[in-house]
Parts: C-alpha cells; structure tokens; sequence
C-alpha cells in the first residue's frame, strides 16, 4: 500500500486552474523528482502535501488514516517536511535552528543536544557554528535547513528546488546531503530542473504539465 | 540673564535630590512603567491576532486602531474621567484622581500604538517564518512566539514609542489624576502647574528630567528600529 495518496486535487488561481490530479499515489521509501516548466504548479503541490496551502477539492490518505486539507492534521505535520527553495533560518543560532522542530516534539534537552550535534556532523556544520544564520551564504543556508529537516527524521521530504541558485561547490555539498537523506526510510518528493537530481539513484518521475501529473522512472539504480 | 538663573536654580534642584522634584519622577515612572507593563501584552497579542487571523470586521477594527494613534490624551482623559467619576459606570470603584485611573488611561494611550506598530511588525515579516515554524511541526502558540522572537526588534521600537507616548503625556494625567501632590502628580502635569505659578526653576528641572528619559527612550527606538531592518 502507498504510504501517502491523494485524489481528485485540484488548485486554482482566481479563474486559472493549476492542476487538477485525479490520483497520486507516493510509496513508501521511494524518491520522486517533481519536474515540469516554471508556473506549472510544482511548489504549489508541495507546499499543498505540507499543509502550506489548501487546495480547492481533493482527499488525501497517508497510511491507513484519511484526512483532509482544511484543517491539515497535526499529526501529519510531524510526518511530512517541507524545506523552501530559498530556506529561511530563524534569528537564532545554527544549531537552535537545527533543534526547532526537535523543541516543538517535545524531545528533552540532553537527547535534544545529542541529535543536534549529530545533525550537525552530518551536514558538516561545525564551522559555522558561531556564524549568525543571516550571514550565511545560500548554500550553507540550504545545508543547515537540510540537516533541520534530517534531525526529525520525516516519513515524507519535500524539497522544493534545493540546489536552485547555488554555486557549483554549494551545489555538490547541496547535491551529497540530499543523496544522504533519501534513504530508504524516507519517502522523498524533490522539484526541481536539475538533471544531477533527476539522475540521482532509483529516483522516479513525477511531471505535471498543462494541469496534470505522469510519473515515470528516469533515475539509475 | 533669567533663562540662565532659572537653568542655574534648576540644576540645583536635581542635583540637590529635591524630594519633592524626585517623588514628582518617582510617580511619573512608576504608573508609567506599570502601565506598559499592563499594555505590553494585551497589545502584543492584539496585534499579532490581527495580523494573523481572518475574521468579519478586520479591517475597520484595523482602520480605527489606526486612527486611535492621533486620539488626543486630553479627549482619552475627558472619556475616562466621565465613566470613573461619581455617576459614571465605573463611579463605584472609586478610582478618579489616583494613580489607579492614571494607569488606565495610559494603558489606553499605550494600546492603538502597542497594537497598530506589532500588527506592522508581524505583516511585514518574512511570510517563511511563519511556515517554516509550521513545517517543521510547531503548535499554534508556538508559532506565535516565534513570530514575536523573530520581529523582536520592532516589538522592542514600538515599546519605546508606546513609553514615550505615555510618560510625556499631560491631557489624561490631569484630568483623572487631579494633579494631587505627592499621590497623582508626575511629570508633565508637574511641569504645567509650576510654569503657571511661575516657578519655572522646578518645572525647567523636571523638563530636563523628562527629556532625558525621552532621549533614551526614543534613542533606544532608533537602535531597534535599525536592528530590526537589518
């Protein structure tokens, strides 16, 4: 069975109408690239998974449990993350960043601590631990939302173009974290026009153009 | 000659610890204090409410809190003054001419600027705080203490303003307060009274006073106000 589905969504701008999927079925521990031409609705659907934006009909399933957008669970919000194209990092330091959504959980302290400092090997922050977060460059600012998002260890990654704007160095680091975090414990949906992304291991297709999606295999194994 | 007498006689006063001058900035700070500390709050959270929930009546609630910014503190005082006194709704509590009445009505001044100046802070803040906050599984409240860490700094500057606005207003002080010595008698009502017996000595020593505290107060304003631009 699919980990997450959705039926019959569909989004509209005013009286254009962005997309309208009669079925999408994620499964689980299996990576996704989201592609399809600028405006065709790709961070929308995945702002929409996250619970970001309401779409204006559909149905969703994630396991065995039905839900809808308006209100989005709670429940799933400590399942899926979303990690924005250009993410943004609280006026804070790297690491209260990297322990937010842990705090949220409720996680203790000492265990906190010991997941932050994991994250951040992880991600191979150690060095900008004493930078403010806004003087980080972008890919250093993608890094750190990246290990935000791997600390919580989610079912569902939704990463919107992560490797957008980067400079190629950035890139490579952006490109080896997100290779890391597809594990097969995590169901990955990533957009993006990048052919280094869309190439990565056992990833699969989605496309939505002209209001619909087709999913297809392209990645290696 | 006399300006400079006068200035003479007022350095005097101040740094003779007058008690009487220095009660006079005792009561002034202290029911202003309590009713920032009173309107800190109520503002803060009104504010971010407005900022972020939909609801019928947004936007003239939003238009006349805006207009309540340029509402003359005498005319608060005079509305105040008639719903505490004797027959008024509140004539019961007994609270006209004490500093009871004079928190309330700066804590009425205090809330159009606390609320209009966090409704602004929040609206212009990155829209990505807040759904990162959500993303990443924050409750309700959560978000809205991030949101208020994040624009701290402007929270911080209309603070200052709200003080600024309070401690140096006249019009509300005199009418519920009575201007009664040593109980209801801050600064600026202070100020007024000396300047028509003629004493200008204390009323020039407590000017200085409250020029200071407003020149700290609106120094710190600038600091947050930049801060929070960066």
């Amino acid at each position: 069975m699919s980990l997450l589905a959705i039926s019959a969504l569909e989004k509209s701008f005013g009286e254009r109408r962005l997309f309208s999927i009669d079925a999408l079925q994620l499964a689980a521990g299996e990576r996704y690239a989201l592609t399809g031409e600028n405006g065709a609705g790709k961070s929308t659907l995945l702002r929409i998974l996250a619970g970001l934006e309401t779409p204006a009909a559909g149905a969703g399933r994630y396991g065995s449990r039905h839900f809808n957008w308006n209100p989005y669970p709670d429940w799933l919000r400590r399942e899926v993350i979303y990690v924005h194209q250009q993410p943004y990092l609280f006026h804070t330091s790297v690491a209260d960043n990297i322990a937010y959504g842990l705090r949220a959980r409720g996680v203790e302290r000492g265990e906190r601590e010991r997941q932050v400092a994991e994250a951040i090997g992880w991600a191979r922050l150690e060095h900008l631990l004493g930078t403010p977060p806004q003087k980080l460059s972008g890919g250093e600012k993608q890094r750190v939302a990246l290990a935000r998002a791997w600390v919580l260890a989610p079912k569902v990654l939704l990463l919107d173009e992560p490797t957008a704007n980067l400079d190629a160095e950035s890139r490579q680091q952006t490109l080896a974290l997100v290779r890391e975090f597809c594990s097969p414990r995590t169901t990955a949906v990533i957009a993006c026009h990048d052919r280094d992304v869309m190439e990565l291991p056992h990833m699969r297709r989605l496309h939505l153009a002209n209001g619909r999606i087709d999913l297809e295999r392209v990645g290696t194994s | 000659m006399e300006l400079l007498d006068t200035s003479h006689q007022a350095l005097l006063l101040l740094f003779s610890g007058d008690p009487e001058l220095w009660g006079i900035v005792g009561v002034s700070l202290s029911v202003s204090l309590i009713a920032m500390l009173i309107a800190m709050p109520l503002g803060v959270g009104s504010g971010y409410l407005l900022a972020s929930v939909e609801f019928v009546g947004r936007r003239p609630l939003i238009v006349l809190i805006q207009g309540l910014l340029a509402s003359p503190t005498v005319v608060v005082g005079l509305m105040l003054y008639l719903l505490l006194s004797r027959h008024g709704v509140f004539g019961q509590l007994h609270l006209l001419f004490t500093q009871s009445a004079m928190v309330i009505g700066q804590v009425l001044i205090a809330l159009p600027v606390l609320i209009a100046f966090s409704l602004s802070a929040i609206q212009s803040a990155d829209p990505r705080a807040r759904e990162t906050a959500l993303a990443l599984g924050a409750t309700p409240p959560r978000v809205a203490w991030t949101m208020l860490v994040e624009v701290r700094f402007a929270l911080m500057a209309a603070v200052c303003n709200a003080f600024g606005r309070v401690v140096s207003e006249v019009g509300c002080s005199l009418m519920v307060g009575g201007n009664i010595a040593g109980v209801t008698r801050n600064i600026p009502t202070a100020i007024a009274l000396e300047t028509s017996k003629g004493d200008f000595a204390q009323g020039i020593a407590l000017g200085i006073v409250l020029l200071v505290v407003a020149l700290g107060v609106n120094s710190a304003f600038a600091f947050f106000q930049g801060e929070s631009q960066r």
